[in-house]
């Protein structure tokens, strides 16, 4: 296995679940990339996940501490971790189901507090670990398993709800973007806040089957690349395209949550040491007997 | 209620007897059952509460966030309940003792935080304190519905709970440092199932003065050693897994191996469920708390627990003084359900708050002859005095609760 | 196109760039491979951990130069996987490396001296 792999994966987990050509390994190969280059330990980068495709097929991949929590419900538990271990790196791996559906309160409310992890939404624009639903990040018209007659209701982008929600780093790239991803990874790791990094990548087997017409790995892939460019390779426009690049960076320019703790902790615990000398000082000249408490 | 003379033996059996011997130095106060249940926690050096403020246990939450940043604690106003008890757990992952408040419509919402902590033995308390309902129901009244919820808290099965109740301001203020020993001892959440009444009156309490000299509270300790999950094992005392030593430890939704990642395999399957069933089940000696009286001679018992226990109990006296060969059993562990305490062969009346019938169904179960059980349910007031009187009198004179307005005595 | 650090978009480049003309946008694999610059190739370990690989096909399709070919045994996985058969031709761009969803390929500046015990510890870890 390549040498990143080696040094921080957990070898019993490799070959990962995934199916031939999912963009989850090459997503993950580049986190990596990005946590070598910023030169972190693995014991101080704990990676986090939920459910369904990007939730278990790289599940337990990392060699150091990490979570696979209920569905949509890794960032409540790293809000409660991230006050407990406040100097660790998080890196939250989920999939679009995780986070722009089932666990969206979730993630607005993490947004919202400046809660200081890396989210990663991984995003194959449906639920394909359940065989290919779709979910609020299909896009419009296509055909899955439960949209059989086109995807009639209107999707969104997390990077619109979690920017609108108080986020300090959001950008977007897809998994034809290799360099790019670990630059914008590299960048949101240095966010002491939210970052969110929204990444699209193929799904062969049931988005590329059911939606797309095909499982040839190549072809799904060039989709992804078609779609990046808003060009085909004929010249011709593309149905839609992504807004690929960094959307929003104000790095380290709001208080982080668990800073915010526990400067509010350390205001209250200097009054109340105030007031106890106070009190002391009072009881010297004041003695009834009733003491201090 | 005047002294009234009782020649029968009352007995209590729990941990604090002893603490509360031993604690002398502190302070009296007359406070709620929500400041007792927060003043708990904090001597048993609980440092995260996460939830969502929810009548009657709202006051817990706004204790929560005056008292712990006074500690060096964390208060996190959850945005859901599902939110907060994951939040709890992700916070005793990292090494916190954690706390979380609820009442009937929020504990529905924490059944998949639940399961998650059950599986990778997180230790946290979670105070439910208990309403009418279903739903909203009645949001100023006692309820006793989440019985079985407490100990079916999550889905999928394999697994067992423990479940505490108390039936005063101070036992909550006792028990809830009893439940984080728990929660330490045998890696799981531990329920502490109260209702409005407990939560909301107002009694004598007492507190000791210095928390950090309680040298019965168990202090967290960490386990950064292979295996994470002694799977196929029941012993009792394993450290909690600790998130951010870099021991590698994996958390996860699924049945998982030592290390913690995911298998799908009987034997893995019948060694997690060995282990999760039976670090409960093979200690319960470590786990029976309870109160009883005049059982030396009863012909009539009358069980129940939490608020109603106080007025049952009077009412158990009441009969007494009537002439009826009364007794009164109160389990404070509601789970694992100690069957032990309903071995003698004679009545019971199982009075609950409510209507469908919980704990009478776990009492025929574990009784001698089920015909024998007789159920009192009531909704949205105690059982008074005089009708847990009445209807002990019913069934020790003529074997049955004499039809009495708003107590159902019906179960199916 | 996307660029890094700023806000451009590629909605913003699209009607300048389709006025007039037809543009040829880039594909993501090149169907055919062309021979290696002089100079350029030779320089480079590539192994592939052969009982990792799933057979994709990324990296051959991606690879500008005839460096990857299927191998016609299966592996312990059942994939009929990549190897490396013209380690001579790579120019060390690293996009097979990129690409690779299951952690297999390693390319680095080849090591005159321990290529070959770099190259069978490649091979010892599949």
């Amino acid at each position: 296995m390549n040498k990143l792999a080696a040094k921080y994966l957990r070898p019993s987990q490799i070959p990962t679940k995934a199916c031939h050509g999912c963009g989850i390994g090459m997503i993950e190969n580049w986190l990596l990339q990005a946590i070598d280059e910023l030169g972190f330990k693995q014991e101080n980068v704990i990676f986090g996940t939920g459910i369904g495709c990007v939730g278990r097929q790289t599940f337990a991949t990392w060699g150091g501490d990490n979570f696979g929590a209920t569905h949509g419900r890794a960032l409540a538990v790293a809000t409660g971790l991230k006050l407990a271990q406040p100097d660790k790196k998080y890196l939250i791996v989920v999939g679009d189901g995780d986070a722009a559906s089932i666990g969206t309160s979730h993630l607005i409310h993490a947004a919202r507090r400046n809660l200081g992890v890396t989210v990663i939404c991984e995003d194959n624009m449906g639920y394909e670990s359940t065989g290919g639903q779709f979910s609020p990040t299909t896009p419009a018209n296509y055909v899955t398993n439960s949209s059989p007659y086109g995807m009639a209701e209107p999707g969104f982008d997390p990077c619109d709800v979690v920017k609108a929600a108080g986020a300090t780093f959001v950008a977007e790239t897809t998994a034809t973007q290799w360099h790019q991803t670990v630059k914008i990874v590299k960048k949101a790791l240095q966010n002491d806040g939210f970052s969110f990094v929204h990444v699209r990548f193929p799904c062969n087997e049931n988005f590329g089957a059911y939606a797309l017409g095909t499982r040839d790995t190549l072809k799904n892939l060039e989709w992804i690349y078609e779609h990046t460019q808003g060009r085909k390779p004929d010249g011709s426009e593309t149905d839609f395209t992504w807004e690929t690049g960094i959307k929003h960076d104000v790095s380290n320019s709001r208080p982080e949550f668990s800073k915010i703790m526990r400067d509010m902790n350390a205001r209250v615990r200097a009054d109340m040491a105030a007031k106890a000398a106070a009190a002391a000082g009072d009881d010297k000249t004041r003695d009834d007997g009733h003491g201090t408490h | 209620m005047a002294t009234l003379a009782v020649s029968t033996r009352d007995g209590l059996v729990a941990p604090w007897v002893e603490w509360e011997k031993r604690c002398t130095d502190g302070r009296r106060l007359l406070e709620a059952g929500t400041y007792a249940l927060t003043e708990g926690a904090i001597a048993a050096r609980c440092r995260v509460f996460a939830g969502y403020p929810i009548t009657p246990a709202t006051d817990i939450a706004e204790y929560m966030s005056k008292r712990l940043p006074q500690v060096g604690g964390y208060y996190v106003q959850s945005e859901d309940e599902l939110a907060g008890m994951h939040a709890c757990a992700g916070a005793s992952l990292g090494g916190l003792k954690a706390m979380t408040a609820t009442s009937g419509p929020g504990y529905t919402l924490m059944h998949d935080a639940y399961g998650w902590s059950i599986t990778n033995e997180i230790p946290m308390v979670v105070v439910d304190a208990m309403r009418v309902g279903p739903i909203s129901g009645i949001t100023g009244a006692p309820g006793q519905g989440e019985f079985y919820i407490a100990r079916y808290a999550s889905h999928g099965g394999n697994f067992e709970t423990i479940v505490l109740s108390p039936s005063s301001v101070q036992e909550a203020f006792w028990l809830t440092i009893d439940a984080f020993n728990l929660a330490e001892r045998f890696r799981t959440p531990v329920t502490i199932l109260t209702d409005q009444v407990i939560s909301d009156m107002w009694e004598d309490l007492f507190i000791p003065a210095d928390y950090d000299a309680l040298d019965f509270v168990i202090p967290r300790k960490h386990n950064l050693m292979m295996p994470f999950y002694p799977v196929g094992s029941a012993d009792l005392d394993v450290p909690p897994n600790l998130i951010g030593r870099g021991t590698g430890v994996c958390v996860s939704a699924y049945t998982h191996t030592e290390e913690g990642y995911d298998i799908e395999d009987m034997a893995a399957q019948w060694a997690q469920t060995y282990r999760l069933i039976n670090k409960i089940r093979h200690h319960t000696d470590q786990l029976a708390r309870y109160e009883t009286l005049g059982l030396e001679d009863a012909e009539v018992v009358a069980v129940a627990y939490g608020a109603n226990a106080r007025t049952v109990k009077t009412g158990v006296l009441e009969a007494r003084r009537r002439g009826v060969k009364a007794g009164f059993v109160r389990p404070i562990t509601l789970w694992p359900f100690l069957d032990e305490l309903y071995e003698r062969d004679c009545r019971y009346v199982v009075c609950e708050l409510n209507y469908d019938g919980q704990l009478v169904r776990e009492v025929m179960r574990a009784a001698p002859d089920k015909k024998k059980v007789h159920f009192m349910g009531k909704s949205a007031e105690l059982h008074t005095v005089a009708e847990v009187a009445a209807g002990l009198e019913g069934v020790a004179r003529s074997n049955r609760v004499p039809e009495l307005p708003y107590i159902w005595t019906e179960v199916r | 196109m996307s660029a890094i650090g700023g806000r451009l978009r590629t909605s913003f480049l699209l009607p300048i760039l389709s006025v007039g003309c037809k543009i040829l946008a880039m594909a993501l694999f090149k169907a055919e491979k062309k021979a290696p610059k002089a100079g350029t190739a030779g320089k480079w370990d590539v192994v592939i951990g052969e009982d990792m690989c799933k057979a994709c096909g990324f990296c051959m399709s991606v690879c500008p130069v005839p460096v990857f070919e299927y191998r016609t045994v299966t592996n312990k996985i059942g994939w009929f996987p990549m190897y490396v058969k013209h380690e001579e031709n790579c120019i060390g761009c690293m996009l097979c490396y990129q690409i690779c969803p299951d952690f297999c390929i390693d390319v680095a500046v080849r090591d005159e001296g321990r290529s070959t015990a770099r190259v069978e510890q490649g091979q010892a870890l599949t």
